[in-house]
C-alpha cells in the first residue's frame, strides 16, 4: 500500500524525529510512504487567526501538491488533518472548482492514529512500549475529527508499558495556535493545569497526536522542572519497534 | 404508560426534587394525613375554591384568610406532571397562585386523574389560551448562588408536601 | 449610556484575573460542579435528538422573525398586555422609566434579567430617582457589592462564601457568617419586605410564546413568581429573538434549558404569564407592559451570524470554556461573557470595541459540545476573526507576519528559506532577550525533516 505523508510544518521544522518515527512506523507495517518535498504548511495558523486570504494560499498549495495522486494522505496531527478535512471545503465555499478539489482531497485524509488502527490494525500488532504513559486528547482531533478511541487502543495495546488515563483528558491545554502567542498568560495557566493532571497520574510520559499541544505542555514541564516527558504518539510507538 | 405508572413516576420524581409525597384514597384519609402535616402550623391558609378544598378539615383556630401571614398553605393544585415531578398551580377559577409561594410550608393536593405523563401531554392540553398564570412547581424553593452550595428555602417555601388523592 | 471609548483590554484584565487566587478557586469550584451536574443530567436522555429539534424550532423563528414578533405582540395584547417595541437600549430604558413615572412609582423589585443588564437599566433608573431592588440572591449580592454579574446564570459565581459574608456584614449590618444557608435567610428576610411593599415588578423572560402571548420565566428561588404576581404593575423587558412559536414547543426548551444551565431536570418554578388579571381572578398584575428589545437583532438575523440568535442563554458554554473557567466573567468587560458572550458582544457593541475578545478563545470547541441549540460557536468565532482581519483591526506586525506566511506557504523554496532563517535567528533572538512565545518554543532543528530524508 502507498500513502502520501503530510508531515506538517511543525514537525518538519522543530521535531524531525517525530517525522522519522512516523516513517518507521508506516514502513514497519509495509506501507510505502511517499513524502512530497514541495509540501509546506496546511494553513491552519492563518485559518484560526482569521487570515482567510493567507490560509487559502496555503490550502491551494496543499491541494496542488497532494491532488496529484489518489493515495491516502496520512497526517501525524489532528489539527492539521482536520484543517484539510473540515476547513478546506469551508474555505473554498465560494469557488466551485477548488471546493470540489478540496472535498476530494478531504476524503483521502487520515490522522496517523486513525490510519494505524482503522486501516493497518496496528493495535493488534503487539507493539512494545515502556514506562507509564498517559494521553492528552487534543481538541480538533477529538471534536472535529471524532478520533477518540484510536490513540487509546494503540496505547492500551502496548506490551510492557502501562497506560494510565488522564483526568479531563480532552480539556484544552491552552495551545490554540496563535492563542499561545496572543494570550500567553491564559495559555500558560491552562498548560499548568494540564500538567497538574498529568502529574496526578504518576506517568513518566504524556503523549498525544498533536505537536502543538505537546509543545505547550513541554513548556509547562520545563518551567516547573517536572520529571515527565511529552512525546508524540508516533515516537512512543516507534520506540518499541525492533 | 398507564395512569398508575404515571402516578408512580410522578411520586418518584417529586420526591427526588425534595417534596414529601403521600397517597390517599378517601376524603377521610386525606383529612387525617392533613391534620398530621398541619401539626405545629400556626396559621393555615386554604382558598376553599374547589370541592376538595371546601371539604378540608382545617382547625378553625388556625385557619386564616391571609396567605401572607400563614405558616402553611393548603390547596388543591390543578394538575401534576410525572416526567418532572412538578405540580401545576393555575390561576384559573380565581386561585391566588402566589398563595402557595409565601408560607413556609406548601401542602398541595392533587387528584390522581390530573397527573399527566409528560410535559408534551400537559402543554398540549393547556393549548394556546392559558390562564393568566400557570406555575410549574418542582420541589421547595432553592438557590445555589453562593459557591453553588444548595440552600433550600429562599423566597418560596422550604417545605413542599404533596397529597395525591 | 454611552460605551467607554476604545477596545476592551481583555488581555490585561485576564492577566490580572489569573493572579487572583480567590477568583481562580471560586471559578474552579463552580465550573467543576457545573460540569458534573450537567453531565449527569444529560446522561440518560436522547440529547442529540432534543438538540436537533430545539435548534430547528429556533431557526424556524429566526427565518421569519418579524412575523413572529407581530404574532407575539398581537397575542399579548389580546391577553391584556401592552406591548412596546424598543429599537435600541436607550428607547427601552426610557419606556421603562416613563411607565414607572406615569404610575408614580419610586421603587421596583426585579427578578434576574440579562436583557436589563444589556441595556444598563438599573443605572438609568437610579439616575431617574427610582430604587430598583434585585431579588435573585446572586443579583442581590452583586447589587449591594455594586458590581456586575460575571455569569449569566450565577451572577456572583466569582465570589466565595467569605466574601459574601463580609459584604453582608458590611452593607446590611448583620453579624458575620459564612454559612450559605444563614446568608440566604438574611437576604430572604430583607427581600420579603420589599416584595410585599413593592408596587412594580420588573422581569425579563426566558421565552415569549407567539401564539398565546405568554412570557415564560424559569427561577429556583421563587423571586420571579413574586415579582410578577405581587405588585400591581409588571414590566417585562425581553428581546425579540426569545420568541418560540407555540405552547406546544415549550417542552423542548424546558427539557434543555435547566439541564444545560444547572443540571436540573427543571427549575423549581416555571412561570407562564399570559396577560393581565381577568375578572374573577386573584392572580396577576393589573397592568402588564412588555418591552420587546431589538437592539440590532433584526439586522443580525439577516446576516451570516444569525445562528447566534438561537442562543437560549443557558450558560453551558461559559461553564465548558477553559478560558472562562480560568479568568471568570469580569475579564471580558462586557455584559455577556464566555463564548456566546464574545460573539454577542461583537455583534451588539461593534467590532471596534469588542474585537479584542476574539482572542479570548482557543477554539477548542468545548462550547459547541454542550450548546443545547447547536449554535456553531467555533465557526462563528473564526468567521468574526476573519472579519476583524478584513477590517484591518489586527496588529501590523501580525498582519505582516501572516502576509509573509501566505507567500511562504505557496512556495517551497521560500518556505525552506524561512525555516533556515528561523534556525539561524532563533538563538540570537533569545540571546538578545526576546521573551514570550519564542522562549516557550524549542529551537528549530538543525535540518528540517524533509531535507533529512530526501
Amino acid at each position: 500500500m502507498r500513502v502520501q505523508l503530510f508531515v506538517t510544518c511543525l514537525i518538519d521544522t522543530f521535531f524531525p524525529e517525530t517525522g522519522e518515527a512516523t516513517l518507521r512506523l508506516l514502513r514497519y507495517f509495509g506501507v510505502d510512504a511517499v513524502l512530497p518535498t514541495e509540501q509546506t504548511c496546511c494553513g491552519k495558523p492563518a485559518d484560526s487567526g482569521g487570515y482567510r486570504y493567507e490560509s487559502r494560499k496555503a490550502a491551494e498549495h496543499f491541494l496542488s501538491v497532494f491532488g496529484r495522486s489518489t493515495d491516502p494522505i496520512v497526517v501525524p496531527s489532528g489539527s492539521c488533518a482536520s484543517m484539510v478535512k473540515n476547513h478546506y471545503p469551508e474555505l473554498f465555499r465560494d469557488d466551485a472548482r477548488l471546493h470540489a478539489q478540496a472535498t476530494a482531497v478531504a476524503g483521502r485524509v487520515y490522522e496517523l492514529s486513525q490510519f494505524l488502527v482503522n486501516v493497518l490494525k496496528a493495535d493488534r500488532a503487539g507493539l512494545k512500549g515502556r514506562g507509564k504513559i498517559t494521553y492528552h486528547a487534543s481538541c480538533q482531533l477529538t471534536r472535529e475529527l471524532g478520533v477518540k478511541e484510536e490513540p487509546l487502543a494503540l496505547l492500551r495495546s502496548l506490551d510492557a508499558a502501562e497506560f494510565v488515563p488522564l483526568p479531563s483528558a480532552d480539556r484544552c491545554c491552552g495551545f490554540g495556535g496563535t492563542f499561545m502567542a496572543k494570550m500567553p498568560e491564559i495559555s500558560m495557566a491552562l498548560a499548568d493545569e494540564k500538567l497538574d493532571t498529568i502529574l496526578s497520574t504518576g506517568a513518566d510520559t504524556v503523549t498525544g497526536c498533536d505537536h502543538g499541544c505537546l509543545m505547550n505542555i513541554s513548556d509547562a514541564i520545563r518551567r516547573r522542572g517536572a520529571a515527565v516527558q511529552a512525546k508524540h504518539i508516533a515516537v512512543v510507538l516507534a520506540e518499541g519497534l525492533a | 404508560m398507564t395512569q398508575d405508572a404515571a402516578i408512580d413516576l410522578f411520586v418518584e420524581n417529586a420526591e427526588k426534587a425534595g417534596a414529601r409525597v403521600v397517597r390517599v384514597s378517601s376524603a377521610h384519609e386525606l383529612n387525617e394525613v392533613l391534620s398530621g402535616m398541619l401539626e405545629g402550623a400556626t396559621a393555615v391558609y386554604s382558598p376553599g375554591v374547589t370541592p376538595t378544598e371546601k371539604g378540608l378539615a382545617i382547625p378553625p383556630d388556625r385557619s386564616t384568610e391571609d396567605y401572607v401571614n400563614a405558616s402553611a398553605c393548603v390547596e388543591e393544585v390543578s394538575a401534576a406532571v410525572a416526567e418532572t415531578g412538578s405540580l401545576v398551580c393555575s390561576s384559573q377559577g380565581g386561585k391566588p397562585v402566589q398563595a402557595g409561594l409565601l408560607p413556609g410550608h406548601h401542602i398541595a393536593i392533587v387528584a390522581a386523574e390530573h397527573v399527566y405523563e409528560d410535559l408534551d401531554r400537559f402543554f398540549a392540553a393547556l393549548g394556546d389560551a392559558p390562564p393568566t398564570n400557570i406555575t410549574l412547581e418542582t420541589g421547595p424553593s432553592r438557590t445555589a448562588d453562593i459557591e453553588l452550595t444548595l440552600t433550600i428555602g429562599v423566597h418560596g417555601p422550604d417545605r413542599l408536601s404533596i397529597i395525591v388523592v | 449610556m454611552s460605551l467607554p471609548t476604545g477596545s476592551i483590554p481583555f488581555r490585561e484584565n485576564a492577566a490580572q484575573a489569573i493572579r487572583n487566587e480567590a477568583l481562580r478557586a471560586a471559578m474552579r469550584n463552580a465550573t467543576g460542579v457545573f460540569a458534573v451536574k450537567r453531565a449527569d443530567a444529560v446522561s440518560a436522555v436522547p440529547l442529540e435528538e432534543w438538540r436537533d429539534k430545539a435548534s430547528e424550532t429556533r431557526l424556524q423563528v429566526l427565518d421569519h422573525l418579524a412575523d413572529y414578533v407581530d404574532r407575539f405582540a398581537k397575542s399579548a395584547v389580546r391577553a391584556g398586555a401592552t406591548v412596546h417595541r424598543a429599537k435600541d437600549a436607550e428607547t427601552a430604558r426610557e419606556i421603562v422609566a416613563c411607565l414607572l413615572k406615569d404610575h408614580g412609582i419610586q421603587k421596583a423589585v426585579k427578578s434576574k434579567s440579562m436583557i436589563s443588564e444589556e441595556i444598563h437599566l438599573n443605572d438609568y433608573l437610579e439616575k431617574q430617582g427610582v430604587t430598583v431592588v434585585e431579588t435573585d440572591l446572586g443579583e442581590y449580592i452583586i447589587q449591594i457589592a455594586r458590581e456586575h454579574p460575571s455569569h449569566i446564570i450565577v451572577p456572583a459565581i466569582h465570589k466565595d462564601r467569605r466574601q459574601v459574608g463580609k459584604l453582608f456584614a458590611e452593607k446590611l449590618g448583620c453579624a458575620y457568617t459564612e454559612d450559605p444557608a444563614a446568608l440566604t435567610k438574611i437576604a430572604r428576610a430583607k427581600l420579603r419586605q420589599e416584595f410585599l411593599s413593592a408596587e412594580a415588578g420588573i422581569s425579563g423572560a426566558n421565552f415569549a410564546v407567539a401564539d398565546s402571548g405568554s412570557l415564560v420565566i424559569f427561577t429556583n428561588e421563587g423571586n420571579g413568581r413574586m415579582c410578577t404576581t405581587l405588585p400591581r404593575l409588571h414590566i417585562a423587558v425581553t428581546s425579540i429573538e426569545k420568541i418560540i412559536p407555540s405552547v406546544a414547543d415549550l417542552p423542548k426548551f424546558i427539557r434543555l434549558l435547566p439541564r444545560s444551565a444547572t443540571g436540573q431536570v427543571v427549575t423549581t418554578y416555571l412561570s407562564m404569564i399570559t396577560g393581565t388579571r381577568k375578572a374573577g381572578e386573584a392572580t396577576g398584575a393589573k397592568d402588564l407592559h412588555i418591552v420587546l428589545l431589538d437592539n440590532g437583532r433584526s439586522s443580525i438575523v439577516a446576516g451570516e451570524y444569525r445562528e447566534m440568535l438561537k442562543c437560549i442563554r443557558c450558560g453551558a458554554c461559559l461553564n465548558a470554556c477553559p478560558v472562562y473557567q480560568t479568568v471568570g466573567g469580569h475579564a471580558y468587560g462586557s455584559t455577556y461573557p464566555g463564548p456566546m458572550g464574545i460573539i454577542l458582544t461583537v455583534l451588539l457593541e461593534g467590532m471596534e470595541r469588542a474585537h479584542t475578545l476574539l482572542d479570548a478563545t482557543t477554539l477548542c470547541g468545548a462550547c459547541a459540545d454542550v450548546c443545547p441549540v447547536k449554535v456553531p460557536l467555533p465557526r462563528l468565532l473564526r468567521r468574526l476573526r476573519e472579519q476583524r482581519t478584513e477590517m484591518g483591526l489586527t496588529p501590523t506586525m501580525e498582519r505582516q507576519g501572516m502576509a509573509g506566511f501566505g507567500m511562504a506557504a505557496k512556495s517551497p523554496t521560500l518556505f525552506g528559506a524561512g525555516q533556515q532563517a528561523a534556525r539561524l535567528l532563533w538563538p540570537l533572538a533569545r540571546k538578545i532577550g526576546v521573551k514570550g512565545t519564542l522562549a516557550r518554543m524549542p529551537i528549530p532543528a538543525e535540518q528540517p525533516f524533509r531535507r533529512r530524508i530526501s
